[in-house]
């Protein structure tokens, strides 16, 4: 019941700052999709790596990912939070100081992901690539807008927070667990830093981090901002408060388990990959709760789907959300992931989601906001419909290439002869294969651009076209002292601190259970494992593969499948990587898995194949990596590096922390002589190539006991 | 709308956003129990019900695709059953093409040798330089060397091709040809 002492005031909202985010989500998406396009294209077309040291795909795909969630989403989202939370509240932000600092700090982090990802400072962990110093400063921002997020609930004048509040907490508090859990790291110099984490603790914390990031970034707060803007838009009320209730909870508490099921079939233990499926399965029905509580809510509001550019973003967005968690679970099942793992149909999946699902309900949100923050009309609804079926064309096109080319490679990596040989052992075939089909994805991207580039022009028109904005004042209702006796879940949405506690306690139970044991690692290793750590030449060379983003291409896993053991050797064991800050391995095989290349070919092989793949391989999609050959190695800073990693308890004597540089120096030089001696050309000891080489020729020959 | 009229409602209301209280659609609770169920199965199956691990099924389709193998033998060609090749041109443009793909890298697209060694002198490393000979190094490899095993990557009949074609190039004498390395054989 209403509130019959209710206060009557007057304020103003900030919509100055949800008018900044917007603005940054424009720019920034354009960057998402440009470089998006671009490594698309690389991959159909290797020559747009256009040898350039700054712009091939191993680091302008980091710049991808990395642009795509944290400044086209992440910026899309805090507009969002921001105009929704202040009206769902009735309260002003906590801060006007903070919210300015929230949005320059994100933009700034931004800019120096930006600058530093394609000059190749990089952890080598996927979607948390950025180095240490970046890192600090993602944390102290998030902790700004929870501060600013926290200070407005506090400053309330609404008793109970509605369900979009809800999943704006769970995104706020896990993601700062996330972040800070994944990003432990010792700092070796100003950009560069080793994670704390070897091998398969470091698997099992990246990928319940990787996993979550989707969980947490990409979909709590959507949620969230479906949940305001789509009752909203359509004009309805939300289909049913239990069916919120249920699947929020549902969905907090187990989606955080599911992370494992990226490493199916990899060294981490089985009980950890068997989790990792079993609560993705269950993760099905809570993620659909949300999809259903969209769709029915636009029960008597679907006359809008053909009229309102708005509605069909919401509704396809919606639709494709349930796609994509019903193929999540899907593809967390052992058998399907020993298919699709590694190839393009992961890429496609959570395409899906991300141009689909995320993409969409951002498009449909910034229809929604700005001819109502610009307190004016959009300027044109027929490009806006023309932006939707472009960007949806654009979308289809991208999901079934990739979903086609990933099951088609899948199937080929498998394929059997009747005598018990592999069907296609050249790696290479299986590339070319599916080599068109890179065009298609490339082309449905193009579209996409095409449509967000419509929008941009349309929303561009609309704000030029409106008057000088003043804030203007709104009356609100005080109701947040309202007393009744309240039970259950209603009195919880009355509580802050509880509510968030409770979170907050969802999310740490599986993370604690998954992530604890692995900890131990030693619990994991046959206790007669020797495994030798790298020499400091083979660490340089390690760095340079993860400076170039090697590991977004090539595996270093070899799963205990039959047809990999035929194509690679035997099964990666955990104590292979034991020493390995961070783990290398990997989640898509674009090229063949390294695990055991080593020794495999001679050193000149390695030196030309670096140079150019095709003087090897004549169909090789693999960019040039001529400044290998050019640019010197760093040696001094090998013994820092090795003072670090023998603090964080790889088995390093003092002799080989204080020389080093000498050892890695003596090692260039004789395998600089033995490419001279195999015909190739002198003088290369101090360059990048030489200790690329060492690594590479060092990979599956470091476990004394070779597993059989 | 109708639909209002019957759909139990709540006296929620924020910023104009009303919620019904519909209950729980049946098929979607059905789904999350089935999938809870399923879980509970699923893992105790194999933590403790004695379900097979990961290595068990792969020494088992190990063991399968080994005896597959065996009864399908790599090749049992004979000096006489290559010789018989030997003569074919179709057989010996297929494994020039086959030689250019995989093989020139190393040995030189005129076999003169780059980093492995000239195949168109009398010097051999390993073997006598018979056909049979050539077939169980381009087979087996030479690991330590690094020439690959090719056993895993070429069908027999493309195995058959190679070698023919490499015999086939002895002694024509491509220009720059790579010192000569092992043992003279006469023949």
């Amino acid at each position: 019941m209403k509130a019959v002492n209710s206060l009557v005031e007057d304020i103003y909202y900030d919509d100055d700052i949800v008018k900044k985010f917007i603005l940054a989500t424009l720019v920034f998406a354009g960057v998402a999709l440009a470089a998006g396009v671009m490594v698309a294209l690389q991959l159909a077309f290797w020559p747009m790596n256009l040898n350039s040291e700054w712009l091939s795909f191993g680091r302008l795909r980091p710049l991808h990912t990395n642009a795509a969630i944290f400044a086209f989403a992440g910026n899309a989202i805090f507009a969002g939070i921001y105009h929704s939370s202040q009206r769902l509240l009735k309260a002003r932000l906590f801060s006007d100081f903070l919210s300015r600092v929230h949005f320059w700090g994100w933009q700034a982090i931004i800019v120096a992901a930006a600058i530093t990802l394609p000059l190749g400072y990089s952890h080598g962990k996927e979607y948390a690539e950025l180095e240490w110093p970046i890192d600090i400063a993602i944390t102290l921002i998030w902790v700004v807008f929870a501060v600013n997020f926290f200070g407005t609930l506090a400053k309330r004048r609404e008793k109970h927070m509605y369900v979009a509040l809800w999943f704006y907490i769970a995104t706020i508090i896990t993601v700062a667990l996330l972040h800070v859990i994944n990003s432990a790291e010792i700092p070796v110099s100003a950009f560069k830093s080793y994670p704390v984490y070897a091998g398969i603790q470091d698997a099992m914390v990246q990928w319940w981090y990787g996993h979550n990031a989707v969980a947490f970034f990409l979909t709590t707060p959507f949620l969230g901002l479906m949940y305001y803007y789509l009752p909203k838009a359509a004009n309805r009320p939300v289909y049913s408060y239990r069916l919120s209730i249920i699947h929020f909870w549902a969905l907090v508490f187990i989606y955080i388990w599911a992370g494992p099921h990226h490493l199916l079939y990899t060294s981490l233990p089985e009980w950890a990959q068997t989790l990792g499926m079993v609560f993705s399965i269950m993760l099905w029905a809570p993620s659909w709760g949300g999809m259903i509580n969209g769709l029915l809510t636009l029960r008597g509001a679907w006359h809008l789907l053909r009229t309102d550019p708005i509605i069909k973003f919401f509704a396809t967005a919606v639709t494709f959300y349930g796609m994509a968690t019903f193929e999540g679970p899907l593809l967390s099942i052992k058998s399907v992931s020993s298919v699709g793992h590694y190839t393009d149909w992961i890429v496609g999946h959570v395409h899906g989601g991300t141009l689909g699902w995320n993409g969409f309900m951002i498009f449909g949100m910034l229809y929604y906001l700005v001819p109502r923050l610009w307190k004016t009309e959009l300027y044109s609804v027929k490009l806006a419909t023309a932006h939707f079926w472009t960007g949806f064309l654009g979308t289809i096109a991208y999901y079934l290439s990739m979903v086609v080319a990933g099951i088609t490679q899948g199937l080929m990596w498998q394929a059997m002869t009747p005598d018990g040989r592999l069907m296609y052992p050249d790696f290479i075939e299986t590339v070319t294969r599916i080599l068109p089909l890179y065009w298609v994805r490339a082309f449905g991207g193009i579209l996409y651009l095409a449509g967000f580039l419509l929008m941009v022009y349309n929303l561009y028109r609309t704000i030029k076209g409106a008057p000088v904005s003043v804030p203007e004042k709104v009356r609100v209702v005080n109701t947040r002292d309202v007393t009744a006796v309240e039970t259950g879940h209603r009195g919880l949405e009355g509580a802050v601190t509880v509510f968030s506690v409770l979170t907050f306690l969802a999310v740490l139970v599986g993370s604690v259970i998954e992530i604890y044991p692995t900890l131990a690692l030693h619990k994991y290793l046959p206790p007669s494992a020797q495994v030798e750590p790298y020499t400091p030449l083979e660490l340089a060379g390690r760095d340079l593969y993860i400076r170039e983003g090697c590991y977004l291409c090539h595996s270093q896993q070899i799963r205990p499948l039959a047809s990999e053991v035929l194509r690679y050797g035997s099964p990666s064991t955990a104590e292979e990587s034991m020493y390995d800050h961070p783990f290398q391995w990997g989640s898509k095989r674009t090229g063949p898995d390294l695990a055991r290349v080593g020794k495999k070919y001679p050193d000149l092989w390695h030196y030309r194949h670096m140079l150019n793949p095709r003087v090897v391989t004549p169909q090789s999609i693999m960019p040039n990596y001529i400044w290998l050959a050019t640019n010197d190695t760093d040696f001094l800073v090998l013994r820092k590096k090795f003072s670090v990693l023998k603090n964080m308890g790889t088995p390093y004597s003092d002799d080989q922390v204080a020389n080093a540089d000498i050892h890695a120096e003596k090692q260039a030089k004789e395998i600089a002589k033995s490419l001279e001696a195999q015909g190739g050309p002198s003088g290369l000891e101090r360059k990048e190539i030489v200790a690329m080489i060492a690594y590479l020729q060092a990979l599956g020959q470091k476990a004394k006991e070779t597993p059989k | 709308m109708s639909e209002d009229q019957d759909t139990p409602t709540t006296d929620h209301d924020y910023d104009g956003i009303r919620e019904f209280d519909n209950p729980l659609p049946t098929w979607w609770l059905v789904t999350f129990f089935a999938t809870i169920i399923f879980a509970f199965h699923y893992w105790i199956h194999y933590e403790f019900g004695g379900g097979m691990d990961q290595k068990a099924e792969l020494s088992q389709d190990m063991a399968q695709i080994q005896q597959l193998q065996h009864n399908h033998p790599a090749s049992l060609d004979t000096e006489e059953d290559l010789q018989k090749l030997a003569g074919s041109a179709e057989i010996i443009s297929r494994g020039h093409d086959l030689f250019g793909a995989k093989c020139a890298v190393c040995h030189g697209p005129e076999l003169q040798g780059v980093i492995g060694p000239n195949l168109t002198d009398e010097y051999w490393i390993h073997g006598q330089g018979r056909l049979t000979d050539i077939a169980l190094i381009i087979r087996s490899g030479v690991p330590d060397k690094g020439m690959p095993n090719w056993e895993s990557q070429l069908q027999n009949e493309e195995i058959r091709a190679l070698t023919v074609f490499v015999a086939s190039r002895k002694g024509s004498h491509p220009v720059n040809p790579k010192a000569p390395q092992g043992e003279k054989i006469a023949n």
